[in-house]
């Protein structure tokens, strides 16, 4: 018996063959002609073969089309559509394509990683000599993705809507939503889906933290948003304006804070007694008056009024945590 | 672990696109271009060899130059039709282009010029090579670093210099220190500096984050003995605590490293969460006071409360 084929070297045979086929080629012609598929031993180890290498070739982004011919009646064939094929034109310098290697690690998921890898692996065939080592490399942000986005990352780009099992956090109520997937919005606290819930008729937002179970893509597709419709249902996960809060702090504390310190421009209150007054810049209240808790009495706000009442509510509920079960 | 089909299938059409647009490369230069070793090139390179169109006779064969091959040069002389590069699919441009704008977000005003242009460019690139993939996600993260400190640290490791580190613990004491740099560590989604502290006399990881000020001193970095530094995210065995906590708090559970997560029939849940750092849990549970229903042990909340109260005292002086 000849020397098993390797599986790749089975896909390249497949994928040459499907370029360069005048039309296309029929299971049997596979079966008969392209190297490596002798080797299946009965029909049923063939067809599982090809079904296996064609999902395989589309999940790379091979487009495989499907022949239908008239003359030969149901017979199906195959072919590759070489102008969806190709990459649209682009070239990279060897440090842009070391940029690339780094945006490989900054996916904490082994799928998402997989997926960067592939891309990296295709553009180094446009890349100008070998990518360069970078200085940065430690330094690059981690970021993590729940199971939901792979498959929704396709639902938004294919346009097909999705059924999913989702918690509420107001509530707690789990219940199915279906969804019309329209944007994927990564933010501090993790991944959000903006779409259109079909049961309530109106844009959601949801956590992919919270999607409990698998995305069930559902048959059909959807009209994507108008720009108002998608600006309307984004517009709350921005953040707002560039504002300056000022902090009294005590001394030699929350030097965190002060590394971050602007000068205060037209604020010039004196600072309280054995305090020093520090302007730090912020965009969003919460975000902030979650940070400044935890530095107790050491840094009380000054201004603005919103975010001192966003860090004295903060207080207060902490302040009962010790009175007793549900004070 | 042996490599899977499609990554090898995909790096031997890349080979094949590449070497379409470059004339003689050393079998090295081919390794370093697509991240492999030269004993994997070479197999590739036999593997391509032999693969073409059906009949497999000479000529519809993938071919390169025999002459060429034998001094470890690889030229290209018969595509089959393979010398277009394929295009992204749909998740692996959505992959690549939010990791590159998650690294401007949170690094673009740490890099210096420079790199903040190949950075920049490089996502205009991918984003326009990804065609409406690249809309689909939208990536808004705070920045993590200061500019001034990523520059010092990364040009200190890089240069093998001494740094003079001022740093934050998480208990907000603050410290200043001499230290020379061993490398950058990646875990636990942070960036860490691993260094040797001359003040401790001893390996040390400072969380990059809380490096407030970082200065490059005209002094190279000395080399010290130290055990291997590899066990140095052993886990601690820090205490059991459970939290009681309303729906509101579901946060909690999403985004804590929590042991545990039990849901109660009446919509609330519990946590188990294991406590390595006191000060950690106080700050959680500051930020998250409306939500808790009971701590066990009860300790626990009694600290924080006792700070928010003391707070709260400290305001009212204030008014």
């Amino acid at each position: 018996m000849a020397p098993a084929i390797d599986p790749a070297e089975r896909l390249l045979n497949l994928v040459i063959a499907l370029v360069n086929t005048s039309g296309r080629m029929t299971k049997q012609q596979v079966r008969s002609s392209v190297a490596g598929y002798q080797e299946a031993v009965s029909d049923e180890a063939f067809e599982r073969m090809f079904e296996r290498d064609k999902d395989t070739l589309r999940d790379l982004g091979v487009p495989v089309l499907t022949v239908t011919d008239s003359r030969h009646g149901d017979d199906v064939g195959y072919r590759i559509d070489l102008d969806a094929y190709a990459l649209p034109a682009v070239d990279l310098t060897a440090a842009e394509l070391g940029v690339l290697s780094l945006a490989v690690q900054v996916w904490q998921d082994a799928t998402l990683r997989a997926d960067t890898t592939r891309a990296l692996t295709k553009l180094r065939a446009v890349g100008q000599g070998p990518s360069a080592g970078d200085l940065l490399a430690g330094l690059a942000p981690h970021v993590s993705a729940e199971a939901a986005f792979g498959p929704l990352v396709e639902a938004v780009q294919e346009r097909r809507p999705v059924r999913f099992t989702y918690r509420a956090a107001s509530t707690g109520e789990v219940r199915e939503r279906t969804v019309e997937p329209w944007k994927l919005l990564a933010r501090r606290g993790g991944w959000v889906l903006v779409g259109r819930d079909r049961d309530r008729g109106a844009a959601r937002s949801f956590r992919l933290g919270r999607v409990q179970g698998g995305v069930r893509v559902q048959p059909g597709s959807f009209e994507p948003p108008t720009d108002d419709e998608l600006a309307a249902a984004t517009a709350a996960w921005s953040q707002g304006p560039k504002r300056l809060a000022t902090l009294a702090v005590a001394p030699d504390r929350a030097a965190a804070l002060r590394a971050r310190a602007v000068p205060g421009g037209a604020d010039e209150r004196p600072a309280p007694a054995g305090r020093d007054l520090v302007h730090v810049p912020y965009r969003t209240t919460w975000e902030l008056a979650e940070e400044l808790v935890a530095y107790g009495p050491a840094v009380l706000v000054v201004g603005p009024g919103e975010l001192r009442h966003a860090v004295l509510s903060l207080l207060r509920d902490a302040a009962r945590l010790d009175g007793g079960e549900g004070a | 672990m042996a490599e899977r089909a499609s990554e090898r299938l995909l790096r031997l059409l890349g080979m094949v696109a590449y070497l379409d647009r470059h004339e003689d490369v050393p079998i090295e230069a081919l390794a370093a271009q697509f991240g492999v070793t030269p004993e994997q090139v070479w197999a590739d390179i036999d593997t391509l060899w032999v693969t073409g169109t059906p009949g497999y006779l000479p000529y519809d064969l993938i071919d390169f130059d025999a002459t060429a091959y034998e001094q470890g040069v690889v030229r290209l002389v018969e595509a089959r039709g393979m010398t277009r590069p394929l295009r992204l699919g749909g998740r692996e441009a959505v992959a690549l282009v939010a990791a590159l704008r998650a690294m401007e977000a949170s690094l673009g005003g740490a890099l210096d010029d420079e790199r903040a242009a190949v950075l920049r460019s490089a996502l205009a690139k991918v984003s326009a090579a990804a065609g409406d993939a690249a809309t689909a996600v939208d990536v808004d993260l705070p920045p993590t670093l200061t500019p001034a400190v990523a520059h010092a640290v990364g040009d200190a490791v890089a240069r093998r210099r001494r740094l003079r580190i001022r740093y934050v613990d998480a208990r907000d004491v603050t410290s200043d220190r001499e230290v020379d740099p061993i490398r950058l560590v990646s875990e636990d989604d942070r960036s860490y500096l691993l260094a040797w502290c001359r003040a401790s006399q001893g390996e040390r990881l400072f969380r990059v984050d809380r490096v407030v000020e970082a200065e490059v001193l005209d002094v190279p970095a000395e080399e010290h003995e130290a055990p291997q530094s590899a066990e140095v995210f052993v886990p601690g065995d820090g205490d059991l605590v459970t939290l009681h906590l309303a729906s509101t708090g579901r946060w909690i559970a999403e985004t804590a490293p929590v042991e545990a997560v039990r849901d109660l029939p009446d919509g609330t849940f519990e946590v188990d969460l294991r406590v390595v750092q006191p000060a950690w849990l106080r700050h959680l549970l500051l930020q998250a006071g409306h939500a808790v229903l009971a701590v066990r042990p009860p300790e626990v909340a009694a600290d924080a409360a006792a700070l928010a109260r003391a707070a709260l005292a400290a305001y009212g002086a204030g008014e």
